[in-house]
Parts: C-alpha cells; structure tokens; sequence
C-alpha cells in the first residue's frame, strides 16, 4: 500500500472551450491522482482532451473548475507569476513536437530552463553538455534544431525538460511525429531517465503498446462518461 | 533578466542565419536610424541658420536702448551717456535721433529713416537706400525733413545736401533704406536743436544681459525710462526663431513617429510570428514580466542602436558638409557663404531621449498583449 501524497491531485476537473451554441465540453468533473515516482500513461480517443488535461496538471492553462493540487499545495490561487516559477522548478515539458527555438543551438536550448531560473551562463551551459551526453547528442551540441533530425530534436527536447531536475515529467505524444526506431529510441530514453532522475511522469501517447510499458494507464474517455485507471 | 537580454541578443544577432525576426528588426532598426538621422540633420541645419542670424544680430545691431518712458526727448541724454559710461566699461554708448525724411536724388526721391549718431563723423547710406536711389559713394543726395521753418514765402521743409561718404551693409530687419547722419547734423534736420531721442549700447562680449546691467547702472532712474535688452529689442525676429525650431522639431519628428509605428508593427509581428516559442517560454517557467521585459528589451535593441546609429551618421554628415563647405549659396542673397550646419549636443540628446520613448512606447503595447495570454493558448494554436 502506498502511504505517501500523490505528486498530482485533480478533483472535479473541468474544462471546455467556446461559449453558447459554439461551446465544448473537454474535460468533465475529471478526478485524477498521480503517485509520486510513477510512469502514467494517459490514452484516450483524438479530442478527448488528453493535451487540455497535460496543459491543466502543468500549469499552462487554468481550468474553469474543480481543483489542481501539486506536491500537496493548491494550484488555483496562484497568480502567473508564481505559476511561472513553478514551472520552471517543479514540471518538464516535451511536447508532440520538439519546440526548440531556432535561434538557439542545442546546448543553448537545453540550458534555457536554467537562464530563465537565474543561472549563470556558463553553469547553464555546462548543465546542458551534461544532458546532452546524457541523451548521446554531445557531439550536436552547437547544431542548431534545423540541422539535426526528428530523432535528434526531440532528444534535445526532452533533455531540456530536464535541465532543472523536475520532480514531473509531461510528455504530449513525444513520440507522436517519429518513425518506429525514434518513436522506441526516445521512449526508451523518457523510462530511462524517469528511473534515473526519480521522475515523476506522465505520458500522453496514442500508442497502446508504449501505453502498456508504463506503469499505469490513465484512459481518458469524452465528457459525460467515466475515465480511469484501466491498469 | 539574462536569459530575455540572451533571447533578445539571439533573436537581433539571427541575421546571419537569415531569421525573419532580425531582418524586421534590422528593417525597423534602419526606419529609426534615418528618422534621427533626418531629425539630427535638419536641427542642425537650422541652428546653422539661426545662429547665423543671432550672430549677425550680435555684430550689427543694437544690443540695448534707453528711451523716455514718455515723450521722445531724452532729458539730460549727455549727463545720462556720461554716467552709462562710467558704470559700464568697455561698452560702446551712443546719442541716437531718428526720424523719417524724403531723400532725393536727381533721378528720384524715396522716404528713408534718417539716423543720427553722435559717433557717425561722416554721411553714409545703406545699400537698399542706394539701390533705390540710384546712388554710391561721392553722389550727393538731398534730405528733406518733415520739420518746417518759416521764410519770407512761407513754410518750408528743412532740407540739407550732404555728399554720400560711403554705402553700407542694412541694419538688420531693415527693409526701407536709411540714411546715417553725424548727430549735430541729424538734430537740426529733425528738431532744429540738441535734442536726443534714445542712447544706444553695445557691449560684443556680452550682448545678451546688457539690457539688465543697464537698468543696474540707472538704479533709481530706471523707473524713468523704458530700457529695452537685445530680446526685447528683437523679441519678434527671436520669437520667430524659437517657433520655427520648434516647428521644424514637431513636423520632421513626425518621421520619428512613423519609425516608431513602423516598430511596433515589427514587434507585433514577432510576437505573432513567436507565438509558439513564447508559449513554450512561459512552459519553460519564463514569467509574464520576463516576457513584457523580453518585448520591451527587444524594442529597445532596435530603438538603441538605431537611434545611436542614427545620431553619428547625422553628427557626421552635418560635421562635414559644415567643415567642406559643400553647399555653396549665392552670393549678396545670403549673409553666409554656405549653407551652414550646428550641430547641438542638446538637441541631439532630446532626439534620442525621443526616440527611445517611443521605441520603448511602440514595444510596450505588444508586450502586455503577449504577456497576458495563458500559454496554452500559444500551444493549441500551432
């Protein structure tokens, strides 16, 4: 039996987008725990709202109700500011995409969660050559994302959701714009680290088999009807 | 504030690799340059003007007169000079009677001002009376006063022949021609005695505050007597130079203000273009100040090294085209050989002080824009 909080509580969930005629409901009455040090994958169909829930949990949207609790602190009073800085300390992102900025190269993209948390530039750098070895792009370091691969990109990205040694991980679909070899390549690369850093994570993905190498499966289902724990 | 000054540098130094931020900025970076360096230009070019004119005004014109308060007869004018000379050393005193006379010669006759000056020894006519007259040096001309005497077939004007020893530059501002008399020779044409109208100052080392130093010297009497400085004495021509600088400020800093739209144009154009990376800033912990800061830094850049950039060209190109003399004017129609540049360290200051404000105005509204979006928004867009 696990004694300890849960990392992530979400109590009555909601979230929906539009108003009148136009409006949709995403997220409804959502309750949802995460354990501290757990893999989670979350599947569910397209527009089921798996990223709109990602983007709640990590702090990068807010929701129209119920309540968000993170290391056991309540998330709703918090000004953006604040939300801010939680961001940067507490969760690391890699999104579908690599998102990396294209005026940085890849040790600069890396080390930017450290520049914007204060950091000196060369610790920042010296942290992000760390990473990258971590991640076997050491010798991309000074490439710029439009001269490395999709594979490549996305490793530089989830050693960037690193850099500050986050106690949550977010993935959205990281495998999502990736053939099967980078798509294994770098969900090998997410367990890995999550073991290795202690991580707790939680994976959006469409993928059942990298689903099912998770710890637990979240399975979000359309508002109106029951999402939960299937394993 | 690091990682914005390391974004911003980033973005601004991403011409190499050809990125559409810097090459907007660049492009609003160069709009702002030529708007100060037009500016920077064009108030030099005035002051270069101007302080011609104010020099001009300086070397020829009066720079204070004493006149009665009421009346025209300066009583005890000699005793007065005297004094005036005594409390103000160095500076040049002079009786003054001035009227309006017919002056004529065998081809035609003109109304001029007629002056007396008790330093004139001999009579000499400036060049538009001269040039209306027909007359140079050596003709003799004959000035017909308004005053009348009595003889034996009645009232007739005063009148003296007196023989040109010289033509002579205008005063300034003068536009009807004058004639300059000895003043024992001018009294007897314009009052028929030793009378004196006004005492005229100059004192080259100092123009500007002999009028206060006068009114100093008078003490008591001052109340007496109406004594007017060089600004009063030529408050509308001054007034008239003050206004036109500030017009030509406002209208040419126009070119300032469509620079500075031109630049916030270009931000919000990054910010839309950026709306991702800002999106995954904010997901990288950057907070919505660090991203008005961002906005704001960025803006400032281009507004900083424009402006500066700006600033020197304009120094320089004014710097030179003073120093060669490379635009000729034609002579007798100006009082300047060349057109003339003065390039003010003051004004230049407030162009620049000008531009960054509207540099930091023009960034400032896309900021907050930016800065208030939630980052999903920038995320679920994409």
């Amino acid at each position: 039996m696990n004694e300890r909080a849960p990392l992530v509580r979400v109590e009555g969930l909601t979230k929906g987008y539009g108003s009148g005629a136009t409006r949709v409901d995403v997220l409804s009455e959502l309750e949802m725990e995460v354990d501290e040090g757990a893999l989670v994958a979350v599947v569910g169909p397209s527009g089921v709202g798996k990223s709109t829930l990602l983007h709640v949990v990590g702090l990068l949207d807010r929701p129209e109700a119920g309540s968000l609790m993170l290391a056991g602190r309540e998330m709703g009073r918090l000004d953006g500011d604040e939300r801010a800085r939680l961001r940067n300390q507490l969760i690391g992102f890699v999104f579908q995409h690599h998102y990396l900025l294209d005026e940085l190269d890849a040790v600069d993209n890396v080390a930017l969660p450290l520049r914007i948390a204060g950091r000196a530039a060369s610790q920042a750098r010296s942290r992000g050559r760390e990473l990258l070895e971590a991640v076997g792009l050491e010798a991309r370091a000074h490439h710029f994302p439009d001269q490395l691969s999709g594979g490549e990109q996305q490793r530089v990205a989830v050693a960037r959701a690193l850099a500050m040694k986050p106690r949550l991980l977010l993935a959205d679909e990281p495998t999502g714009n990736l053939d099967r070899g980078n798509a294994d390549q770098v969900f090998q690369l997410v367990r890995e680290l999550h073991l290795l850093e202690g991580l707790t994570s939680i994976i959006v993905t469409h993928n059942e088999e990298m689903a099912h190498r998770c710890d637990r499966v979240f399975r979000l289902a359309p508002a109106g009807q029951s999402s939960g724990y299937v394993s | 504030m690091g990682a914005e000054l390391h974004l911003v540098l980033r973005y601004l130094g991403g011409l190499r690799r050809r990125t559409h931020v810097a090459t907007v900025s660049l492009i609003s970076l160069v709009s702002l340059g030529l708007g100060v360096m037009a500016l920077v230009v064009t108030l030099a070019l005035l002051e270069g003007f101007q302080s011609s004119i104010r020099r001009e005004l300086v070397e020829r014109a009066t720079h204070a007169r004493v006149e009665p308060a009421h009346g025209r007869r300066l009583e005890g004018a000699v005793q007065l000079a005297s004094v005036l000379q005594e409390q103000l050393p160095g500076v040049e005193i002079v009786q003054v009677v001035r009227g309006t006379c017919l002056v004529s010669s065998p081809g035609d006759a003109v109304p001029a001002a007629v002056v007396g000056r008790s330093d004139a020894t001999r009579v000499t006519v400036d060049e538009i009376l001269a040039g209306r007259l027909g007359v140079s040096r050596g003709d003799a001309v004959e000035v017909i006063s308004p005053r009348q005497r009595l003889t034996p077939m009645g009232p007739l004007p005063v009148r003296q022949r007196v023989e040109l020893a010289d033509v002579v530059l205008p005063e300034p501002g003068s536009e009807s021609g004058s004639v300059q008399l000895p003043l024992a020779q001018a009294q007897r044409l314009l009052w028929g005695g030793p009378v004196v109208e006004a005492i005229e100052l100059r004192h080259p080392s100092d123009p500007w505050r002999l009028g206060h130093q006068v009114r100093i010297a008078l003490g008591e009497r001052a109340g007496e007597m109406r004594v007017q400085g060089l600004a009063e004495l030529h408050r509308p021509l001054l007034l008239a130079l003050a206004l036109e600088r500030v017009m030509i400020f406002v209208a040419v800093g126009l070119i300032l203000v469509v620079a500075a739209l031109n630049l916030l144009c270009n931000v919000a154009m990054v910010a839309a273009e950026k709306r991702r990376d800002l999106a995954v800033l904010a997901g990288l912990g950057l907070t919505p100040r660090a991203v008005r800061r961002l906005f704001l830094l960025l803006g400032l850049g281009i507004g900083l090294v424009g402006s500066v950039a700006g600033a020197v060209v304009g120094v320089a190109v004014s710097v030179a085209l003073d120093s060669t003399q490379a635009l000729p004017l034609p002579r007798g129609v100006f009082v300047v050989a060349s057109v003339p540049f003065a390039v003010q360290p003051g004004a230049v200051a407030v162009v620049l002080v000008a531009a960054l404000v509207m540099a930091s105005l023009a960034s400032w509204l896309p900021a907050r824009l930016v800065a208030r979006r939630e980052p999903a928004e920038g995320l679920r867009y994409e």
